[in-house]
């Protein structure tokens, strides 16, 4: 403490409070600031501490070392060493009156004066305090003080008389310690071993040496030269650190000869080394000119002598301010907490963090470990301010039913939370595409409906070269375009596109109605004008702009549309051409780009990428010649391919090439369901028997099961099967006759007995064929409940505390719950049961099976099937 | 958009490892008191320890549930240089009565000479199989071959990794183009810069685990890995604990363009990198989709990572890990620590020295 370099010392007792001394000893009072603003002239100590001035005292100069009083001690007492040997006992209160009022400003002078180094109170007994001072031929290095000693030597030498300032200190100095160490010897560091109150360790000249004070001719040595800084582990009482120059020795008093361990050396010399209070195994680190502190986490306690293993040691730094470190301290008692001061006496107060480990659960919840303590965080379910993971939105549109709905297919992406333009797109695609292969199926039966679903791009493909294309009248306008003939390839393509409805019809206008009924004014006058109808387009803009809704500016836009011309190099033409880039709307900009092409370029509508991929389709169908429209298929193909755009389905169908489309959009999105559900929606077998195909959907499953909405899971099954027989999987369980060897089930006559199949669980109660007491076979009787004694499979009577005492009710719930208590049950383990019922009352009360002397705990065996599932406890 | 709840654990020492089974309904924590906590989370949505038991004579590491197919099993490893294999019995006696549950050991893996660091099921799909690696660099896999007894387990594998292994992650995908495949990171210190994670890959030809992969721009220690659930994607994606967050994609090439035999090749792209935690980053997790990693780090705090349709990864949120709300202006500022930021050459690691 050269003036320079300050030290801190958090308070033993009243915790928060800390001193700061350099040339002078400062009080600070921590105060949190989690709740209120800082206080005027308080000091920053991080983001939710600050610090308060509460005292100066500037009585002791020449301070070489400062130790903190152990006891409570409302007074802040310290022992201050000096340059001169003499330690004081000083204080910082400002209550004068206290206890401790005889021992302030008691000194303790050694015989030869010399630099005092170091301090340490006894842990035991408050009043022993040890000071470690330098070399003197003639003298000893450690004195052990008593402070309450009231002795002084009647021989006062002289100049130390003078040296005080009055005469009533000289009764305040002491002269005699209680014990003197290490003669000819300098003492560098110092602790007591709380092991004993009489076992001092010291950091000599060139050793490091326990004393015992019950024999002071004795000591315990070892020769080394890390000698600095030593300090006991305050919770493995024979660990000790001490270093020398960059180097931490780590000690067992157990076997003192040489260092357990040294710490990776520093480039720079240490100049604190302390361990944290509050956790074990934490050693902290300081090196001189540095901004960080090192911390040693020792994963291990000391092993007991032979055993060989490597300490576990994780090195890590922290770094809490930008300049450097003066010097630090643990709190007391707060766990892992720290206070450093750098030279110009900034001071931070921060916390070390443990490790944290981790782990998502499968519904969006984390778990994590900091310390000692758990922490769980779930993500809030009503929350819309961030956009959802796909995993919490799988997880809401599986409990909607999403995908399920198989009439009315496009309602599936209302389930799906109608959101996402592009799901909207693809179950509009796949509604339309159920819909006209079933209407090809009825006209002929066999013929074009696996097309349907094999996507406009083969659609085009099929009618290559048949198509001649026709000059057609704008209506109300003086103007002639190019429209090709619509085959029946086109007109299917445009159908799938919503433009046109079922039946030989090629009018818009239905599809006209319904945009503006949903309120899209922009795309229904595009597609208005796209069929030619100006006049319709106008009137649909102005319809919008009167709408409570709608844009007041497509008024103007309108206006501007009614003003066009024919003729190349008219105002209109040129404004428009420029001025269309500036409309915001992508509709309103293509009607312009449409109006303004020359005859048979539509680049500015078709590559247009804000417009829906298929109003681009419908229009290219309409105006582009096979060979156009093949290219720009095949490209518009490739380029949703590429993307992931589900909007793209439209025109790959489900084909390998929808199955790439999909395999983009899986990889960018993860949302396997839709995958899924969109291939089981009408994929040919061979596309569903792709691997990727089959690995979405074994992931969905996957899934579904992880999350328990085991009933969800089981409603895909059964809907998977629809489309893929294959899947379905065969009658997993037989029950065998005990006689004959052959099932028990009538059924089974259908189905090819497989393998083995004599096996545990059965079922039987389908009601055209419930009574079956005897094995069909050999007509020997089936073995008997264990609760009611009756042969299996004759009706179940209903039984005590069972719910329903009348199994013959309608249709309802209750029936299907009636029907399950006939089923047979029984344990693996111990292989009694009987009447599902039966068994279910039986082990609401009991535990045990109720064959006699039988202690098997059927109902607990299994874990898993314990679990309810998370559809039914799901609001 | 998250609110952290504190769960009362009682461990009487440091928390090491949290592990969720298959349905998130129960969960296990490992310590450095040596001791396995297992919890069972009721209808409300409360965890209660329904096991405590000590499993090891040293500091557990990590812990792991198997699938539930093969029953209520829980792997542990150990500074004591064993991993455990455990197993709930239920039916023995009223435990489940007083809402406990009861464990037994059913064997100890003692092959490894240094400490366990890490063990991971394999997926699945593979059988009941796990790895485990450990300081000395060696990873091994086991099996069992009669899931009814999990008593016998036999040492199929062991890869040598040159270098102190610190964590493994089995890619989990169960497509049949995807084979076998395990990553390993290694903590190694020493100032050498050798890549720190390798991945392997078995071979069906050689039926033996050969190296696929080496991650050349990683060589800093590292502390943890883990492959996202693959979720029917085309290619897996690993996230590596370091001196930062990393994310990888490893996009198999097509077999047919490889000679048929050798080990898969992968086009190997980092799509994220994230010092955001100051210093060191100690566990990474992915959530079930493999859409969002979490990740924690010497800064104290829990991050949360996601990739927007432009597969830009951002961070999305900031946990503290006292569980406290992150203010705003806490991720820079003068007056606050950082841990260990921008200071060249940090050596932070395990096993940081080692003598005596």
């Amino acid at each position: 403490m050269s003036g320079t370099k300050p030290d801190i010392l958090w308070a033993p007792h009243q915790v928060d409070r800390f001193v700061v001394c350099d040339s002078e000893l400062s009080l600070y009072h921590v105060e949190s600031t989690v709740n209120s603003e800082l206080k005027a002239g308080s000091l920053r100590l991080s983001e939710d501490s600050a610090a308060t001035l509460l005292s100066i005292n500037s009585d002791t100069p020449y301070m070489k070392c400062v130790a903190w009083y152990l006891n409570y001690d409302p007074e802040c007492l310290l022992a201050v060493g000096q340059a001169n040997g003499r330690v004081v006992l000083t204080s910082l209160g400002q209550d004068h009156n206290s206890k401790f009022k005889d021992l302030i400003g008691k000194e303790f002078v050694p015989k030869h004066a010399r630099q005092c180094n170091t301090l340490a109170w006894n842990p035991l007994d408050s009043n022993w305090l040890a000071a470690g001072l330098d070399k003197h031929r003639a003298d000893f290095s450690v004195l052990i003080w008593d402070i309450c000693s009231k002795y002084t030597p009647d021989i006062v030498p002289m100049e130390k008389v003078r040296l005080s300032a009055g005469e009533t200190e000289t009764t305040l100095l002491v002269t005699k310690p209680l014990y003197e160490l290490g003669q000819n010897d300098a003492c560098l560091s110092l602790c007591w071993l709380p092991r004993d109150q009489k076992l001092l360790l010291a950091g000599m000249h060139r050793n490091l040496a326990i004393f015992d004070l019950r024999n002071t001719s004795q000591k315990m040595f070892v020769n080394t030269k890390a000698v600095q800084g030593v300090t006991v582990d305050p919770y493995f009482h024979d660990r000790v650190a001490s270093f020398y120059e960059g180097q931490v020795a780590i000690w067992d008093l157990r076997k003192f000869e040489k260092p357990v361990l040294t710490l990776t050396e520093q480039p720079k010399p240490l100049t604190k080394v302390a361990w944290c209070p509050t956790r074990t195994g934490l050693l902290a680190t300081l090196t001189r000119d540095s901004n960080i502190i090192r911390l040693y986490d020792m994963q291990h306690t000391p092993t007991p002598i032979g055993d060989e293993t490597e300490p576990t040691i994780i090195e890590r730094s922290v770094q809490p301010c930008d300049n450097y470190i003066a010097s630090f301290a643990w709190h007391p008692t707060s766990q892992n907490r720290m206070i450093v001061v750098t030279p110009n006496r900034t001071m931070s107060d921060f916390t070390v963090f443990e490790r944290i480990s981790l782990a998502w659960s499968p519904i969006t919840s984390l778990m994590w470990a900091c310390g000692r303590h758990l922490y769980e965080c779930a993500e809030e379910e009503n929350d819309n301010s961030l956009e959802k993971d796909i995993a919490t939105k799988m997880r809401l549109r599986a409990l909607s039913r999403y995908g399920l709905d198989t009439e009315q297919v496009w309602r599936n992406h209302i389930l799906a939370g109608n959101e996402d333009p592009q799901l909207k797109s693809l179950w509009y695609t796949l509604h339309f595409m159920k819909q006209y292969t079933e209407d090809m199926d009825q006209k002929s039966p066999g013929n074009k409906g696996s097309l349907v679903y094999a996507g406009i791009k083969s659609i085009v493909k099929s009618s290559l070269g048949m198509v001649e294309s026709s000059r057609h009248n704008w209506s109300s306008l003086d103007k002639q375009s190019d429209i090709q003939n619509l085959n029946e390839e086109r007109i299917l393509a445009l159908q799938l596109c919503g433009w046109i409805k079922k039946g030989t019809d090629i009018d818009v206008g239905p599809f006209l109605n319904s945009l503006v009924q949903e309120g899209e004014w922009e795309r229904a006058a595009a597609v208005a004008l796209f069929n030619l109808d100006i006049r319709r387009a106008i009137q649909i803009l102005n319809e919008g702009a009167s709408s409570e809704k709608g844009d007041l500016n497509l008024n103007v836009v309108a206006m501007a549309l009614s003003g066009y011309t024919d003729e190349k190099n008219s105002l209109w033409r040129e404004m428009c051409s420029t001025l269309r880039l500036q409309l915001n709307n992508p509709y309103l900009c293509v009607m312009f780009a449409f109006l303004t092409s020359e005859t048979g370029s539509y680049d500015g509508v078709l590559y247009e990428n804000k417009v829906a991929v298929r109003d681009r389709v419908a229009f290219a169908c309409k105006f582009l010649s096979d060979s156009q429209l093949n290219r720009y298929i095949e490209k518009l193909t490739n380029e949703m391919k590429e993307a992931g755009n589900l909007e793209g389905i439209l025109l790959t169908g489900l084909t390998k090439d929808g199955v790439d489309l999909m395999e983009s959009y899986v990889d960018r999105t993860g949302d396997v369901q839709t995958a899924s559900y969109c291939m089981l929606q009408g994929s040919p077998l061979d596309v569903l028997k792709d691997e990727r195909v089959q690995y979405w959907i074994e992931n969905y499953r996957n899934l579904l099961d992880a999350w328990r909405f085991w009933h969800k899971r089981a409603e895909f099954d059964i809907h998977r099967s629809k489309l893929d027989p294959s899947s379905k999987p065969l009658a997993q369980v037989f029950v065998s006759c005990n006689f004959c060897g052959k099932s028990i089930s009538y059924s089974c006559s259908t189905v090819p007995h497989q393998g083995r199949g004599f096996s545990q669980y059965g079922v039987s109660g389908s009601p055209t064929k419930s009574k079956v007491t005897s094995c069909p076979g050999c007509r020997k009787p089936l073995p008997r409940c264990a609760l009611c004694l009756i042969n299996m499979g004759t009706p179940v009577s209903s039984c005590p505390g069972g719910s329903k005492s009348d199994e013959k009710v309608d249709l309802s719930k209750d029936k299907k719950l009636a029907q399950f208590n006939n089923w047979f049950t029984w344990c693996h383990n111990c292989r009694h049961g009987g009447h599902a019922g039966h068994m279910l009352s039986w082990f609401r009360d009991h535990a045990e099976c109720p064959v006699s002397a039988c202690t098997c705990k059927c109902m607990q065996l299994d874990t898993t099937g314990n679990l309810v599932p998370a559809e039914t406890v799901q609001p | 958009m998250f609110v952290a709840r504190h769960i009362a654990a009682d461990h009487k020492d440091l928390i090491h490892d949290v592990s969720f089974d298959f349905h998130g309904r129960r969960m296990a924590t490992c310590s450095s008191d040596q001791s396995v906590k297992v919890w069972d989370k009721s209808e409300s949505g409360d965890w209660h320890c329904t096991a405590s038991w000590k499993t090891h004579s040293g500091s557990v590491w990590r812990v792991t549930w198997a699938h539930p197919e093969f029953g209520q099993v829980l792997a542990s490893c150990s500074f004591d240089r064993t991993a455990a294999v455990w197993e709930e019995i239920v039916g023995e006696s009223n435990d489940k009565l007083r809402g406990q549950s009861h464990w037994v050991k059913r064997t100890t893996l003692v092959d490894s000479r240094t400490s366990v660091t890490d063990v991971k099921f394999a997926p699945k799909h593979m059988g009941l199989m796990l790895a485990t690696c450990s300081a000395d660099g060696i990873v091994r896999i086991y099996e069992a071959p009669d899931v009814m007894n999990l008593s016998q387990w036999s040492l199929q594998h062991e890869i040598s990794c040159k270098l102190s292994c610190s964590c493994i992650s089995w890619n989990p995908s169960s497509s049949r183009a995807h084979s076998p495949m395990i990553a390993v990171g290694s903590d190694d210190s020493s100032p050498n810069a050798m890549a720190k994670v390798q991945i392997f890959e078995y071979n069906e030809n050689t039926r033996k685990y050969a190296k696929a992969e080496t991650l050349m721009t990683v060589t800093d220690p590292v502390h943890d890995i883990a492959f996202a659930p693959n979720l029917g994607r085309s290619f897996h994606i690993l996230a590596i604990a370091t001196k930062d967050v990393r994310i990888f994609t490893l996009k198999p090439v097509r077999k047919e363009l490889t000679s048929s035999g050798g080990p898969t090749k992968f086009e190997i792209h980092i799509v994220a990198q994230f010092d955001n935690h100051n210093s060191q980053v100690w566990r990474v997790s992915w959530n079930i989709t493999g859409t969002v990693l979490a990740s924690s780090g010497d800064d104290g705090c829990v991050r949360l990572w996601k990739a927007n349709y432009m597969d830009n990864w951002k961070c999305t949120g900031i946990l503290k890990g006292n569980g406290s709300p992150v203010n705003g202006n806490s991720q820079q500022g003068n007056s606050n620590p950082s841990l260990g930021s921008n200071i060249p050459n940090l050596q932070n690691s395990l096993n940081g020295s080692s003598s005596g």
